[in-house]
């Protein structure tokens, strides 16, 4: 008996039918495999929409630290770009330089902060001497306040008297975006 | 992918209308756009709560005769309103951990009343105490902007 290659072997009838016989035709296979990347570039479409729809120009304004957990906020409005003070549990910084340590802040009665108000006078000074020639920037005494949310009043309170002292006379309190259905959900989710 | 239509045999065979788009260049371009978008992509949306502090800036609505001066007060115990000589205490109540929480609801009900009353105010002084957190800070703040009061002050209480 011939040896044949394995696989349906029809009649010479049947191989030689019309309508049947295309089935067992053996037509050549060509070497190229297309890859099918319409689904691809629907994906990379959405990703890129999506990333649009999230994108900020403003960039990060405040340098978020493990240390500052932020509130919530419903009605809060952009931040703009202005010098940072932080207030962690351990330290105050301004703009990334400790200034201050929380505990000296939590326990002294004056109200202000020496090292900090230099630190924001510099500042001012600074600002003032670069936009000399430019009324469109008149110094705003613009100043982002970044706290913990279990930071006491009182410290917040002595960095807010060293912001007046230097000129700082409007403050941003920083807090996390959320929209009210954000904070109804989780709301409803603790209960 | 290729780019240019069936080639055309030269038999008279049917010629195919079928043109394929050349993929790659577009799929490039899509590649850089998310890399670029991804790297300079903010993943945490932070609000600012404007506020003046005592001493600041004097506010514009001063000179207005159909606004009256509104104080809050944030204690311990919970907020007291103050305003024309009259004092509204809303005390805390149980929050959802069982720890005293403020009445945040009640505030903003008593502000609408307010602001439904003299639709011209726009400024309120939040004064807060010592151990108040700041957390409740923020969040007193939030519901007075919300309740379209939107020059706060925060002045300390003492």
């Amino acid at each position: 008996m011939a040896i044949v290659t394995p696989g349906k072997r029809p009649g010479k009838r049947i191989a030689a039918s019309r309508v049947f016989g295309k089935k067992f035709g053996r037509s050549k296979k060509t070497g190229n495999a297309g890859l099918m990347l319409t689904s691809l570039v629907d994906m990379f479409t959405i990703i890129v929409i999506f990333l649009l729809q999230n994108f900020s120009a403003n960039g990060e304004i405040l340098y978020m630290s493990k240390d500052i957990k932020l509130p919530d906020a419903i009605h809060g409005a952009q931040l703009e770009r202005a010098p940072v003070i932080s207030v962690s549990n351990d330290a105050v910084t301004f703009d990334g330089r400790q200034v201050a340590t929380t505990d000296d802040l939590t326990k002294g009665d004056v109200l202000n902060v020496p090292e900090l108000e230099d630190a924001l006078r510099e500042e001012k000074r600074r600002y003032e001497q670069i936009h000399a020639n430019d009324p469109d920037h008149p110094f705003k005494g613009l100043v982002n306040v970044q706290a913990d949310r279990r930071i006491q009043f009182k410290v917040i309170k002595r960095v807010m008297f060293s912001c007046n002292q230097s000129g700082f006379g409007n403050i941003n309190f920083a807090a996390l975006s959320k929209s009210a259905a954000e904070v109804k959900t989780v709301t409803a989710a603790n209960n | 992918m290729s780019a240019s239509p069936q080639e055309h045999t030269g038999k008279g065979g049917k010629k195919a209308l079928d043109a394929e788009l050349n993929l790659v260049p577009f799929i490039d371009l899509l590649s850089c756009c998310i890399s670029f978008l991804l790297i300079t992509a903010v993943w945490t949306q932070i609000a600012g709560l404007q506020v003046a502090s005592s001493g600041g800036p004097p506010d514009q609505q001063q000179k207005q005769e159909n606004t009256i001066d509104v104080k809050l007060l944030v204690t311990e115990k919970g907020y007291s309103l103050t305003m024309a000589g009259a004092a509204i205490d809303i005390p805390k109540i149980n929050g959802k951990d069982g720890t005293p929480a403020f009445d945040r609801k009640v505030l903003s009900d008593k502000l609408k009343t307010l602001k439904a009353s003299l639709p011209d105010q726009s400024s309120i002084t939040v004064q807060p105490e010592d151990v108040v957190a700041y957390e409740d800070l923020v969040n007193t703040v939030d519901t007075c902007l919300g309740e379209q009061l939107r020059n706060v002050t925060v002045a300390p209480l003492n």
